[in-house]
């Protein structure tokens, strides 16, 4: 079931699996709550990928449970209540081995994409 | 771990976690408003847009539920409370599954309970996969337990190089007479070495056990004895000052030093001891010096614990190796035994895994008990298909309500899901009132198991195997009578059943699949049938052997004689005194003394015979049975005597020695050769002994030995008086001190008579021992085992036919309702009343014709596997075959006519209106 959640993010263009670890990113710079996570991955990605409540909640709920983030209930900056996401360390060692392995299959990929066959 | 912790918390806080994502979700959907007034909407305009953004809460909510497995258990004990609700609201469907179920269940695991006990438990002692079992080549080809004798166990307990340790116990089943004279009370007793209870773990209850200098032969400090808990409950009410109270066993007294805990039985399963003497005290309390000698009986059974990590291969072949010393050492030079000795050498040792204990009762009954165990699950195959009947017209009936909650939004996989977790539920109450069911029924059956002779202990207490079997059971039905219905659920049409008229469609293959089923359930009764058939057949054929011999009226008194004032060696001439003194009883007709009855289970005692000038017989062919009778014992038991004479008073201990042989005993040694007057020789006087033939001076009919599916053995019988001419008589290996007393009443044995024999006896020799069977109960008790699986298959059958008439009646009622109104509509048009009642029963007759072809193919194929199981009939048995497909053709046609004349009488107008 929780695969239906995924596919919504078609219309996102995210490639799947990716968000838990965007999320991750965005964690590390620095503690957020849901609503500005969203914003932030908009902006950052300049507005490529426009993440729903209907995915991104349940990624949160995932991170939480797998113990990559904790969260906590904080006043923001206009004096609201919201809860608040950090990194744990195991979310940072989650994150450091996931972008090494995205630079990795990235830049594989995007040498055989520009293969040509003199190169072979 | 993570996970299963998490989900755990979120079950448990589920309330505050609900409330967390409320708050979360709002805070989420204010701030984008926020966003959105801040970009310069109005407040209208940025709620909207917010909504647009955020989608759909309600469904954010779900996605964020179904993270964990505790969602899915969620939906789990939703639907568990759904069929509840559901099975609430039809009481009269509920109750006929549950009551099946339960029923089917129940006696699967009663017998599966059985087959534990018997076959899967482990001894309760420590480390029992350690234990095995020392026995010879020989007796595991015969089958028979290994038993060895006092020296010989002596020899290998001193091996501990060899082995971690060696326990020894009697091997044959011994009955202890606690009375102090006349009639006996017997328990059943053990004898065993003196570290038994601490080499195999066993804890004492209370006081000690034993110690291995009580071991010692006929040492008056092993006169001890270590009682069981039920033997401790049952006599002295569970007193707590037993240890130091006297016991008098076989007439000799005995100190209770300790009780042994509940659980343990002793080393034999379907065995119980009550009371365990050490087996030093064998000699006194058997009154029996042989013990200790080379030649005394082979007694004991020997049990080993192998060395941590030392395979049985490699123990037993150390053992081999010391197999000449350990006989040499124990017999002597073997010169003094002849051929004994080298047969001796020849049959060497083997091991058997012994984790589960010997059993006697496995031997005689795994076979019938793992066959009526198929039988079993096939009666529940039977009423299995009986509840998919049921549950699939149910599932018909609910056609409406799927489609609507297909179309509004249910997926497939949850009203699968619905479908199956009812029919789990169902089946999980069906199984636990089976397990209700089943700790009777097992105590049940083996209550039953148990004969005159043998008291039947078997520990059938629910364990794990037997929940896991009861578990799988059920797991297993709801699978079978559940996924029909279920995938009938998926193919439903969302809102199919808004279309006017549309509920109707669609229900023919649903008729079909449940003539399929009304198929398979003949066919499985029919080989239920068959197989009952044999078995029943087999019992009434054993129930026909001739026995050569007429119990009726026939009271057998087994004396014994070892505390009589007459010495060893006047015992034959005590029994003749015995006879003399019961012919002259009131009330008897017949009296007569022999060492031996007919299907007394005792020992038969066996000699190898020749016979000088008749037919040359192998070697192995000349063992025949040996009993020594007083004159009468023929007319006493109605043998037949076809030539010569029978024994009379001329025949005494300085007579000539003579002998009547049986039919077979002829029929084997002479052939045609005249047999009055032929002399026969024993094999084992030839050599060395004083070599007297005897001449046969009269031939008698066959008499069955121990077992009736054996045919009559070749069988002499010597004179009692002449006993004393045997080799070995007066010696303590023939000192007879027990003899069987026949007496036949001239009305019935009555308990009068049974008082009239015992004063006589005692008049005579008050010191001696004696008790009561009944001739007739002990050939019921040798058809024992027969009768019970005949029994039991016949209530089986029977059970499935009464249920395939269930189906079929049900699947007929079912199609003539639904065809109420066509019917009513052919007779508007004229239709005869036969025509309508051949259109009701017509596919019902067509699908029970292919069960049972199905069904008598199946039984052709696997009722060889029973062979071992029938007597005196081919596993092919003609009248088995035909019998059992009319019997069902018969009891379907009844189940079809009833619905079938309701269809005939159906008013036309009535039908009409219907609709």
């Amino acid at each position: 079931m929780s695969g239906d959640a995924m596919g919504s993010d078609k219309q996102s263009g995210l490639v799947q699996g990716t968000l838990d670890m965007l999320i991750l990113k965005t964690l590390a710079l620095e503690p957020m709550h849901g609503y500005g996570i969203g914003v932030r991955l908009d902006q950052i990605s300049k507005g490529v990928f426009q993440v729903n409540a209907g995915s991104l909640f349940p990624a949160f709920r995932r991170l939480e449970r797998d113990g990559l983030i904790k969260a906590e209930w904080r006043a923001t900056e206009n004096n609201r209540r919201a809860k608040y996401y950090a990194l744990t360390p195991q979310g940072r060692a989650r994150l450091a081995r996931a972008a090494k392995d995205w630079e990795t299959q990235t830049a594989a990929i995007s040498r055989i994409m520009r293969a040509s066959l003199g190169e072979i | 771990m993570r996970p299963f912790l998490a989900g755990l918390r979120a079950l448990l806080g589920r309330h505050r976690l609900e409330q967390d994502l409320d708050d979360e979700l709002n805070a989420y959907l204010e701030a984008t408003v926020e966003q959105n007034l801040a970009a310069g909407m109005s407040h209208d305009e940025a709620v909207r847009a917010a909504r647009l953004t955020v989608g759909n809460i309600e469904a954010a909510k779900d996605a964020v539920r179904d993270v964990g497995w505790e969602s899915r258990l969620e939906s789990l004990w939703h639907d568990v409370r759904h069929a509840l609700r559901g099975l609430r609201r039809s009481p009269g469907f509920t109750a006929a599954a549950i009551l099946t179920l339960a029923l089917g269940i129940g006696i699967n695991t009663a017998l599966f309970s059985v087959v534990n006990g018997l076959l899967l438990r482990t001894l309760p002692v420590t480390a029992p996969e350690e234990l095995v079992v020392l026995s010879t080549r020989g007796a595991i080809e015969q089958g028979f337990p290994a038993g060895w004798t006092y020296p010989m166990w002596d020899q290998v307990r001193k091996r501990t190089d060899i082995f971690n340790g060696a326990i020894a116990w009697s091997v044959f089943p011994e009955r202890f007479d606690l009375a102090q004279g006349g009639e006996s009370q017997f328990v059943d007793g053990l004898f065993v070495g003196g570290n038994f209870f601490d080499e195999l773990g066993v804890a004492p209850l209370l006081g000690r056990t034993l110690r291995v200098d009580e071991e010692i032969l006929g040492s008056v400090r092993s006169h001890v004895a270590v009682i069981s808990y039920g033997f401790w409950q049952r006599r002295f009410g569970g007193a707590a000052d037993v240890v130091g109270r006297s016991l008098l066993v076989n007439r000799v007294p005995v100190t209770i030093v300790g009780v042994s805990p509940p659980e343990f039985f002793g080393p034999e399963v379907g065995r119980a001891f009550d009371i365990a003497l050490p087996v030093g005290a064998a000699p006194d309390v058997l009154s029996d010096n042989r013990w200790g000698r080379p030649d005394g009986f082979s007694y004991l059974a020997v049990m080993l614990r192998l060395k941590h990590g030392q395979s049985g291969e490699e123990t037993v072949a150390l053992l081999r190796g010391l197999h000449r010393q350990f006989v040499e050492a124990s017999m002597g030079p073997g010169e003094l035994w002849g051929p004994n000795h080298d047969a001796q050498l020849r049959d060497t040792f083997a091991l058997l895994p012994a984790a589960t204990g010997t059993s006697e009762l496995r031997r005689n009954y795994s076979q019938s008990i793992v066959a009526i165990l198929a039988i079993a699950m096939l009666v529940l195959l039977i009423a299995c298909a009986n509840i998919a009947n049921l549950f699939q017209a149910r599932a018909a009936s609910r056609h409406l309500e799927i489609s609507t909650r297909l179309a509004i939004g249910a997926s497939r996989a949850r009203i699968v899901q619905q479908v199956l977790v009812e029919s789990l539920v169902l089946s999980a109450i069906g199984a636990a009132s089976g397990l209700l069911l089943a700790v009777w029924g097992s105590r049940l059956l083996v209550a039953s198991l148990s004969t005159w002779f043998d008291r039947v202990v078997l520990d059938v207490s629910l364990d794990w195997r037997v929940l896991a079997f009861a578990a799988a059971m059920s797991a297993a039905t709801a699978l079978l009578f559940g996924i029909m219905p279920a995938i009938f659920a998926s193919r439903v049409a969302p809102g199919a059943a808004m279309k006017v008229g549309s509920v109707r469609s669609g229900r023919a293959g649903v008729f079909r699949v449940r003539g399929g089923l009304i198929a398979a359930q003949v066919a499985m009764s029919l080989v239920l049938l068959v197989a009952a058939g044999l078995l029943i057949r087999s019992f009434s054929e054993l129930a026909a052997v001739p026995l050569g011999f007429d119990s009726d009226r026939t009271l057998v008194v087994r004396v014994n004689a070892s505390r009589a004032m007459s010495g060893p060696g006047n015992r034959p001439d005590l029994y003749q005194r015995l006879v003399d003194a019961l012919v002259a009883v009131p009330g008897v007709t017949h009296a007569a003394a022999s060492l031996n009855t007919p299907v007394n289970r005792g020992a038969t005692l066996v000699a190898d015979l020749t016979v000088p000038g008749g037919v040359p017989i192998a070697q192995h062919d000349q063992r025949v049975v040996v009993n020594y009778v007083t004159p009468g014992w023929f007319e006493a038991y109605g043998v037949v005597l076809r030539q010569g004479r029978a024994f009379d008073g001329r025949d005494s201990a300085r007579s000539m020695p003579v002998i009547v042989a049986s039919d077979a005993f002829v029929q084997r040694f002479l052939s045609d050769r005249p047999a009055v007057g032929s002399l026969v020789s024993d094999m084992l006087d030839a050599p060395s002994r004083r070599d007297v033939p005897k001449t046969i001076v009269g031939v008698v009919g066959d008499v069955v030995d121990q077992s009736l599916r054996n045919k009559p053995p070749p069988t002499v019988y010597i004179p009692l008086a002449q006993f004393m001419q045997h080799p070995f008589a007066g010696t303590p290996f023939m000192s007879v001190p027990e003899a069987s007393l026949t007496v036949r009443a001239a009305t019935g044995a009555t308990p009068q008579l049974g008082r009239g024999v015992a004063a006589a006896l005692t008049a005579i020799e008050p010191n001696l021992s004696f008790s009561f069977q009944l001739l007739a109960d002990q050939v019921d008790a040798a058809r024992h085992q027969e009768r019970l699986v005949a029994w039991l298959s016949g209530l089986f059958a029977l059970l499935a036919l009464v249920l395939a008439a269930v189906g079929l009646y049900g699947v007929t009622s079912y199609a003539v309702a639904r065809r109420r109104t066509e019917i009513g509509i052919r007779m508007a048009l004229g239709a005869q009343r036969h025509d309508v009642v051949g259109l009701a029963i017509r596919n019902t007759i067509f699908m029970t014709m292919c069960g049972i072809f199905v069904g008598l193919t199946a039984a052709g194929a696997v009722t060889r596997y029973l062979q071992a199981l029938l007597f005196g009939i081919s596993p092919l048995d003609l009248i088995s075959f035909l019998a059992a497909p009319l019997l069902l053709v018969l009891v379907a046609l009844l189940a079809c006519y009833v619905p079938a004349r309701r269809a005939a009488t159906v008013d036309p107008m009535n039908a009409l209106r219907c609709e």
